[in-house]
C-alpha cells in the first residue's frame, strides 16, 4: 500500500518514513494536498508548529475534512493529531476539524511534557498487542475533544489527564511519538497500516 | 507516570564517536550510527550527539551521520555542537534530529533560542550549560568549556527557558568524566529555577548516582557517556538496578 506523508515544511521526517516503511507500506513525502488525498492513507507528522501546519492546510481544508469524513484513512501524531481539531491556544487559524474540540496548553509544572509515559489503552484495534504501552512524548499541549466517545486512549501527567488517542471513523490520532517510541511504536504504525489496508 | 530517562551521549568528530576527559583528550570509541542503534537496543531512552568537529568538513559528515542515524533509529535523537544560525537548526532537522542544542551561539545571540523556538517548537530546543563550580555558583562556559563567560549558570538557565528553549542540558565540567556523581546541587538548583525538564550531566559513576540525580537533583532525566563506551556497565543493567531500587524507569 501506499501512504502520503505531508511535509508542513519543518522537521524529521526520516524516522516516521522509515518506520512506515519497516511496517510494508510505500511513502511519498509531499507537499500537495492532491497527492496526499490520492494514495491508500495519509499520515500527518508530529513536527512543527499548529500555525505553520494550519497555513499548510491553505484552501485545502474542507476537502480534507470531507476526505476524511468519508473514510480516507489517516493517522495524525502529535501536531498532525491536533491538526484534526478545530482550534489551538498554540496559534491562529482553523484546524481540519474532523473532530470537534479544541487543543489548549497544558497546566502542568514542567512543559513540555518531555519523555516517556504510561497509555491507558482502549481495544481499539491500532493497539493491538500493546497492553501496557509506554510512549515517547514531546508536547505543550493537548487535545480537547467534545465527544469522549472519540478518546480511544489517555495518559496522566503530573495531576493533568488528557487524549493521548482519538478515532473518528478511519482517522486516528495519537499524541505520543510511535516512531520514536522504539519496538512498541513501530508495532501501533503497523497495526494502523495493517487495519486500513 | 512520566517515567526520568537515561540518556546516552555521544561526541561525534568527523563521523566517528570520541570520548575525551574533563573536556580533553579525545580518543575514538566507535561508528556513531552502530552505537546508537546498540544503545537503543539495550534500552536507552533517547540519544544524544554532540558535534566537536571544528572543520566545515566535519559538519558536512555529520548531517550525513545523523541521517543515516535517524534512518535506523526508533528513539529521540539530539545533536549540538556548531549550531550558530536557524538554517543550521533546520539543517539538523531536516537531517534527521528531532531536536537540536546549542550552547555558545545562543550565549552570543539569545535571540537565538526564541528564533529557534518560533519556527520549530521549543519541543526542539535544548540549550547546553556547560557549568564550572567557583565558591557558592558556577561559571557557565563556551566553546567546549575553553572560554569563560560573565554569565552565573543558574541565571542563564532560567533566561534560556523563558527565551523558549524546551530543555536544559546541564553539564558539570568539574565533574565530566570523573565518575563521582553528578553535581547535585547545581542541578537542583537549575530545576528549581526553571519551568522545563532539566538533564543532569557529568559525573555518572553508576545507577546510584543517576537514582540520586531524579531524586536529589530533580533531573528529568541522567546524562551518560564514558561508563558505557568503556565497557564498564550496560544501560539495561543501570535500568535493572534501578527499578530494583524503586525507581520507576522505562
Amino acid at each position: 500500500m501506499r501512504v502520503s506523508l505531508f511535509d508542513y515544511g519543518a522537521g524529521n521526517l526520516h524516522s516516521l518514513a522509515k518506520a512506515l516503511e519497516a511496517g510494508g507500506a510505500g511513502v511519498t513525502i509531499t507537499t500537495s494536498w492532491d497527492e496526499a488525498l490520492d494514495q491508500d492513507a495519509l499520515v500527518l507528522p508530529g513536527v512543527g508548529s499548529f500555525g505553520a501546519a494550519v497555513r499548510s492546510l491553505g484552501e485545502s481544508r474542507n476537502r480534507i475534512r470531507e476526505s476524511l469524513e468519508a473514510g480516507y484513512p489517516c493517522l495524525g501524531i502529535c501536531l498532525g493529531m491536533q491538526l484534526l481539531f478545530e482550534s489551538s491556544e498554540e496559534g491562529e487559524g482553523e484546524g481540519i476539524g474532523l473532530i470537534s474540540g479544541s487543543v489548549r496548553r497544558l497546566r502542568s509544572r514542567i512543559v513540555p511534557q518531555m519523555g516517556w509515559n504510561d497509555v491507558k489503552l482502549t481495544s481499539d484495534p491500532v493497539f493491538s498487542g500493546l497492553e501496557g504501552l509506554v510512549a515517547y512524548y514531546a508536547n505543550s499541549f493537548v487535545c480537547e475533544p467534545q465527544d469522549p466517545g472519540q478518546v480511544i486512549a489517555t495518559t496522566k501527567y503530573e495531576a493533568e489527564s488528557f487524549a493521548a488517542g482519538v478515532r473518528k471513523r478511519r482517522t486516528w490520532g495519537v499524541q505520543f511519538h510511535p516512531e520514536k517510541s522504539s519496538a512498541p511504536g513501530l508495532r501501533l504504525i503497523k497495526n494502523f497500516l495493517g487495519e486500513v489496508s | 507516570m512520566l517515567r526520568p530517562r537515561i540518556i546516552v551521549c555521544l561526541d561525534v568528530d568527523h563521523g566517528r564517536v570520541v570520548k575525551g576527559v574533563k573536556f580533553k583528550g579525545l580518543r575514538d570509541v566507535g561508528d556513531p550510527v552502530e552505537l546508537a542503534r546498540r544503545y537503543e537496543a539495550e534500552g536507552a531512552d533517547e540519544i544524544v550527539f554532540l558535534d566537536v568537529s571544528a572543520s566545515a568538513e566535519g559538519r558536512g559528515t555529520l548531517l550525513a551521520t545523523v541521517q543515516r542515524t535517524a534512518e535506523v533509529l526508533f528513539i529521540p535523537l539530539t545533536v549540538g555542537g556548531g549550531v550558530r544560525e536557524v538554517t543550521d537548526m533546520g539543517d539538523l532537522l531536516r537531517a534527521g534530529a528531532d531536536k537540536v542544542s546549542m550552547n555558545s551561539s545562543a550565549v552570543a545571540r539569545p535571540g537565538l533560542i526564541t528564533e529557534g523556538a518560533e519556527l520549530f517548537g521549543s519541543q526542539c530546543i535544548v540549550a547546553s550549560i556547560d557549568a564550572a563550580r567557583e565558591g557558592d555558583s558556577w561559571r557557565a562556559y563556551t566553546h567546549g568549556g575553553r572560554t569563560p563567560t560573565d554569565l552565573d549558570s543558574v541565571e542563564w538557565a532560567r533566561r534560556c527557558a523563558e527565551l523558549g528553549a524546551g530543555e536544559i542540558l546541564l553539564t558539570s565540567m568539574d565533574r565530566d568524566g570523573v565518575r563521582t556523581g553528578y553535581d547535585l546541587e547545581l542541578t537542583h538548583q537549575v530545576a528549581d529555577s526553571v519551568a522545563v525538564p532539566v538533564i543532569a550531566s557529568g559525573g555518572a559513576g553508576g545507577a546510584d548516582h543517576i537514582r540520586e540525580a531524579f531524586n536529589k537533583g530533580q533531573a528529568s532525566a541522567a546524562l551518560l557517556a564514558g561508563i558505557l563506551h568503556d565497557g564498564l556497565t550496560t544501560v539495561g543493567a543501570i535500568k535493572k538496578e534501578l527499578a530494583q531500587e524503586g525507581v520507576e524507569i522505562r
